[in-house]
């Protein structure tokens, strides 16, 4: 503990300076400063409601922002002449995120009471003092390097879930406040809802991943299986008669199957897949990256051999799942959040599920102390074709037509859920609800880039970035905590 | 080594959120600030012809009538005529419905005609590449006489084209055109302006002269989005200034994500949101689902351009009042009819006109694009007398 | 890794039938047989794929994904892989573009704006792979989408055309006779084979790639190694860039989108292991080669395109399952 000390010390003299110059710098950009044609209308509006204030606070972030950075700068300063600074520092710098939140519950309130529209015009500065106010404030919980300084809360934050949830949080709490609207009951439904199928795909992938192999067909299988499902469903197609270089084989043209065949056959295909997968996998040692490399070809141009870009309309209303809203919410959501807590609690209680760990972590020991290797691989492959059953019908019942082409990159989106979730790529770690909790997130901000305005063709970049900050955010807290 | 992880974290932040500000009155539309050529407003008559199916209105598009012939020509290209031919197909991407209709036409016209061949070819992701690569593939394997392309890009697809022409062999264009030097011919389905006018035309109608509406689109980059978007914009600006542009949001060719898109316009805006454009056939039908579901239907009005096929099902509801488009079929079908009567040498630049079997005779505007027709506007009464 | 396996062979004074048999049964060997093979099957049914002209041509298309899978192979020896180069590729067209544009600089210094801008793309990936050990998938998939979402953001959607004449003769025009790119693909894989097998970095890969701790330990600069080489990564998606805007005279936000996958399957077509520590440059190339041929040959003989994915995606799977039997069952000999 004594011997990292040094290096936490250097760290933590940092802070406090580089915060100063952030708030000065974001300071420099409040919209009052960097534009004043806007200032001089929301100054008017902002000292206009301030006369009539029932918090008290009589100054506005003009005033308030030059103090927290001048707190900070001395902190910093002090901080280099005295080096046993860890809580001061955290306490002084949280005070001053809370001062930076005061200035935007009051801008919060104005804009409620007054309806104004200026808080979707704000630039830089003002997105940038929220987040740094919100994380200095949530700076006091991260965990400490010295014994004495961890508390409970500490192992609540251990784990990647709590630090998509803070990110989650803060995410929608920034919106929020700048849109209300996107707190609205509709809204937050529609975010869960927006990304569930991929959710749903994702819990597969976690459990692939975690025996450290990898699905990149996942993609064109929920596109395939979504045609069969819908194709089945409203009948009338001809099996077996596939036209292959001019050559038409003779088929049958297939009756409309009843709704609960059209549910389950997907499910059943994609386990069919998931086991062809991994027999090449586990029986044939090709890796997985090849093997679905390969599959995602394969699947993805037997899609269009065979539907040639026909979409599916005209199912029957019984068929459409995910367009039903027991309770008020719709189906996606239950599914989503209850195969994500079976398949967390099966993963963390049954033998297949903890074999699918140790696997991932040492394939080799786990071969010794007697787990077949080979049915393990092929059984995760074929509840991955499962899980990528249940989003592909999910994914045809969401709207009342079945596109033939899959979403593009949609493998890539699986992944990426899988993987900012927390399911370290190297096999071996992570949960399920980490990935679910990432495909809402991803989506979340999706939702949130829109609602705040950013400007579209930037919306790209942001959602890169902000994935980016969260996988950093979180390595470098599990990096911390080894220390 | 924290530091610069700090820095770099908040280096990123920064980064993500200098761009949060946006002028909302900006055009959104990467359509690269190419000239407008906004259509005379014309609210009034387009009712009843819509009615009737039709929107005939084809003022104003005949003002580039005079134009010279701007296009390329096939060099050396072998004496062909009355002689059978091989054409191949390289729409943007293979596997959607929309080209699966522009083939087919394809295949009556080849039916009709009896010397001509049409083969499959395009790739199946919508990649500048990928078809680029596929155009060189044909061009190399030496047995077509002439190329039918829709371009992803319609500078990029330009210097293999020109390969093909410098190589004697014949090119068309359709739905999606190239610079004019690098192709013989474009059959243009439908004027952007056109289009415009039908989209905004049919908005107005269903919501006034003071709606408010969002778009929802494929990608910024996709050239015809760009293009119609541009100018609705001109369109809307000259005719109805009261209309209210909200926001423009990109969803790839992604269903879901098309109905994300919509359900967070309708959330963001609430009852300020009088219409949803869908500037594709994924995003409209997709738009329109969303509405449905949200119950809004009457309430925000879908308009866009889509397949009547995918559209029925919201046009029976009577949640969507119009669809735009032209008939994909006719389109593939002029496009093989205009080959061979290059091929023939019946259709050579200067030329006014041209035959297109049960199309009849087909105008050429702006040099050397032939004109298919105004585009059409599918309603409740019409829509199911259409199959593609 | 077994191409050192065949020079040491070489050197162990065995017969010459048994050295070409080994050279014939070694992954690479294997891999030039199939691709023969293929070549043979492709020209008989069509006169017009064996020419010089298709070729070149061929060689003009895959000259950027071959550059791509060059770095790729390192990366993927060391157990690592890069899926941002498609958007790196996208981000450094569009510095062609707006460096050339919307900055009115010359385009000289455009085309060095782009290598520079690709390669710090490169260097910021390594950087955060070696020094908060994210795993590469990680990294390489949000950059991915950050990478491709800065050019969309930087280019406004907008395309820039319109370049100089002489610009064009890089992606477009020949070089004695060669097409031109095609020529900086080969001097790439002549420097590669080189630094791969001739040099302590080359080693240094394969020995990250069985054990890393193992490598550390015995004191290689694998930090410096895996910063090197994902820089190299971004410099060469850089310059594959700069190729894709001269070829295609416009700069699009969205170009090289997938060619990440396209690099990553040649390489493991190549023989290259997923899991590190074996590979070859040799490999590589033919896997390239391969995969352009076959999508070429096919459409040449009128296949359409989705039925060639579905082909291409066997061969994948086919060519690297005989291969890994073969090999098993050399070693148990």
């Amino acid at each position: 503990m004594d011997k990292a000390k040094p290096k936490n010390v250097s760290l933590t003299l940092w802070i406090p300076l580089i915060l100063a110059l952030l708030v000065f710098g974001a300071y420099r950009f409040l919209p009052f400063i960097s534009q004043p044609e806007l200032g001089a209308t929301t100054i008017s509006v902002l000292t206009e409601s301030r006369s009539n204030n029932e918090l008290g606070v009589i100054t506005n972030g003009l005033i308030l922002m030059p103090i927290a950075a001048s707190v900070l700068f001395l902190l910093g300063l002090w901080n280099f002449a005295n080096h046993e600074v860890n809580r001061t520092t955290a306490a002084v710098t949280a005070l001053m995120g809370v001062i930076m939140l005061e200035y935007y519950v009051v801008f919060a309130q104005d804009y409620m009471q007054e309806e104004a529209t200026y808080l979707s015009s704000m630039s830089i500065g003002f997105w940038v003092l929220l987040i740094l106010g919100i994380l200095m404030v949530l700076q006091v919980f991260l965990p400490r390097s010295t014994v004495e300084q961890e508390f409970k809360l500490t192992k609540m934050i251990a784990n990647q879930e709590s630090a998509i949830i803070i990110a989650l949080v803060a995410l929608i709490l920034i919106v929020g406040i700048s849109n209300p609207r996107y707190l609205a009951t509709r809204n937050i439904l529609d975010v869960l809802q927006g990304n569930a199928y991929i959710a749903v795909a994702a819990i597969g992938m976690s459990m692939v991943i975690i025996t450290g192999n990898i699905d990149i067909s996942v993609g064109s299988l929920i596109g395939l299986l979504a045609i069969v499902s819908g194709r089945l469903v409203v009948g009338g197609w001809v099996l077996g008669g596939w036209e292959i270089g001019g050559l038409m084989i003779g088929g049958w043209i297939m009756p409309a199957a009843p709704i609960w065949v059209a549910w389950i056959v997907p499910l059943i295909l994609g386990a069919a897949i998931g086991a062809f997968i991994g027999f090449l996998v586990t029986y044939l040692r090709v890796p997985s990256i090849v093997v679905t490399l390969g599959m995602l070809s394969i699947l993805k141009g037997l899609l269009i051999m065979w539907t040639s870009g026909q979409r599916v309309t005209d199912m029957p209303d019984g068929y459409l799942i995910a367009q039903m809203k027991p309770f008020g919410i719709s189906t996606p959501i239950y599914f989503m959040i209850i195969l994500t807590i079976l398949a967390a609690v099966w993963m963390r209680y049954s033998g297949l599920g903890r074999s699918f760990y140790a696997i991932g972590g040492n394939a080799e020991a786990a071969r010794l102390s007697g787990l077949s290797e080979r049915r393990i691989i092929m059984q995760v492959f074929m509840i991955n074709g499962v899980f990528a059953g249940i989003a592909s019908v999910l994914y045809a019942t969401q709207l009342s037509i079945i596109q033939a082409t899959p979403p593009p990159s949609l493998e890539l989106f699986v992944i990426t859920a899988a993987v900012v979730g927390g399911v370290s790529i190297l096999g071996g770690k992570g949960t399920v609800i980490g990935a679910t909790l990432a495909a809402i997130l991803l989506n979340a901000i999706r939702s949130g880039m829109i609602f705040i305005d950013v400007s579209p063709f930037w919306i790209q970049a942001v959602q890169g970035a902000l994935i980016l900050i969260t996988v950093l955010i979180d390595l470098i807290r599990r990096k911390r905590q080894r220390l | 080594m924290r530091k610069f992880l700090m820095t770099f974290i908040v280096m990123l932040m920064m980064a993500a959120l200098t761009v949060t500000v946006t002028a909302q009155d900006e055009r959104w539309d990467g359509a690269d600030d190419l000239d407008v050529a906004p259509l005379q407003c014309g609210m009034g008559d387009e009712m009843d012809e819509s009615d009737e199916g039709m929107d005939g209105d084809d003022e104003g598009m005949d003002e580039d009538m005079g134009m010279e012939y701007d296009g390329g020509s096939a060099m050396g290209a072998p004496d062909m005529m009355g002689e059978d031919i091989v054409l191949v197909d390289v729409p943007k991407l293979i596997g959607i419905g929309y080209f699966d209709a522009t083939y087919l036409g394809m295949q009556q016209a080849a039916e009709e005609l009896g010397n001509v061949t049409v083969i499959q070819g395009g790739t199946t992701e919508a990649n500048i590449d990928d078809q680029v690569a596929d155009i060189a593939n044909y061009i190399a394997g030496g047995e077509i006489d002439g190329i039918l392309f829709a371009a992803n890009d319609p500078v990029a697809i330009s210097p293999v084209l020109e390969d093909a022409l410098s190589q004697g062999l014949h090119v068309i264009g359709y739905d999606a055109n190239s610079t004019p030097g690098a192709r013989e011919w474009f059959v243009n389905q439908a004027e952007f302006n056109g289009i415009a006018k039908g989209m905004i035309d049919s908005l107005v109608a269903e919501k006034g002269e003071d709606a408010s509406f969002g778009i929802v689109t494929s990608t910024f980059t996709t050239p015809n989005q760009a293009r119609w978007i541009a100018e609705m914009w001109a369109y809307a600006s000259d005719c109805y200034p009261e209309l209210e542009w909200l926001e423009t949001l990109e969803a790839q060719e992604d269903a879901v994500l098309s109905f994300n898109q919509a359900n967070s316009l309708i959330n963001k805006y609430g009852e300020d949101l009088d219409g949803i454009f869908g500037m594709t056939s994924v995003a409209t039908p997709s738009s329109a689902d969303a509405v449905t579901q949200a119950g809004l239907c009457g309430e925000v009005a879908v308009v866009g351009l889509a397949t009547p096929n995918a559209m029925k099902p919201y046009v029976d509801d009577g949640c969507v009042q119009s669809v735009v488009l032209w008939n994909p079929i006719d389109l593939g079908y002029a496009a093989v009819y205009v080959a061979r009567a290059v091929v023939d040498g019946e259709f050579a630049p200067g030329d006014t006109t041209v035959e297109a079997g049960r199309l009849g005779t087909l105008t050429v505007v702006n040099g050397s694009e032939v004109l298919l027709g105004p585009p059409f506007i599918f309603n409740a009464e019409n829509i199911n007398d259409f199959d593609f | 890794m077994a191409t050192m396996e065949k020079s040491k062979m070489i050197g162990d004074g065995k017969s010459p039938s048994q050295i070409l048999k080994d050279i014939a049964l070694s992954q690479e060997g294997i891999l030039f047989i199939i691709l023969v093979l293929t070549i043979m099957i492709l020209s008989r049914s069509n006169e017009n794929f064996l020419t010089t002209r298709n070729l070149f041509n061929q060689g003009r298309l895959m000259a950027e994904v071959g550059l791509m899978a060059l770095p790729m192979t390192f990366i993927i020896i060391t157990g690592g892989i890069d899926l941002s180069v498609g958007s790196i590729l996208g981000l450094s067209a569009i510095l062609v573009g707006y460096t050339w544009s919307n900055l009115g600089m010359p385009l000289e210094v455009a085309i060095v704006m782009a290598l520079l801008g690709g390669s710090l793309a490169g260097f910021i990936n390594g950087l955060i792979i070696v020094r908060i050990n994210v795993p590469p998938l990680i990294m390489t998939l949000a950059t991915l989408a950050f990478y491709r979402g800065l050019a969309q953001g930087i280019s406004e959607a907008r395309s820039v055309t319109g370049y100089p004449e002489w610009f064009f003769g890089l992606g477009q025009g020949t070089f004695l006779g060669f097409p031109s790119q095609l020529w900086l693909l080969i001097i790439a894989i002549i420097i590669s084979i080189t630094v791969l097998q001739r040099t302590t970095l080359g080693r240094t890969l394969y020995a990250i790639g069985n054990n890393a701790v193992g490598a550390r330990f015995s004191g290689l600069p694998v930090d410096r190694t895996l910063l090197i080489i994902y820089t190299f990564s971004g410099f060469m998606a850089g310059l594959s860039g700069v190729i894709f805007v001269s070829r295609f005279t416009t700069t699009r936000s969205d170009m090289g989108n997938g060619l990440e996958l396209d690099a990553i399957a040649a390489v493991v077509l190549g023989g290259t292991s997923i899991f590190g520590g074996k590979g070859s440059i040799i490999g590589t190339i033919i896997g390239v080669v391969m995969v352009q041929l076959l999508r070429n040959g096919l459409a040449i003989n009128g296949v359409t395109n989705d039925a060639t994915i579905v082909v291409i995606g066997s061969v994948l799977i086919v060519a690297i399952l005989v291969n890994n039997q073969i090999q098993r069952l050399r070693q148990s000999e």
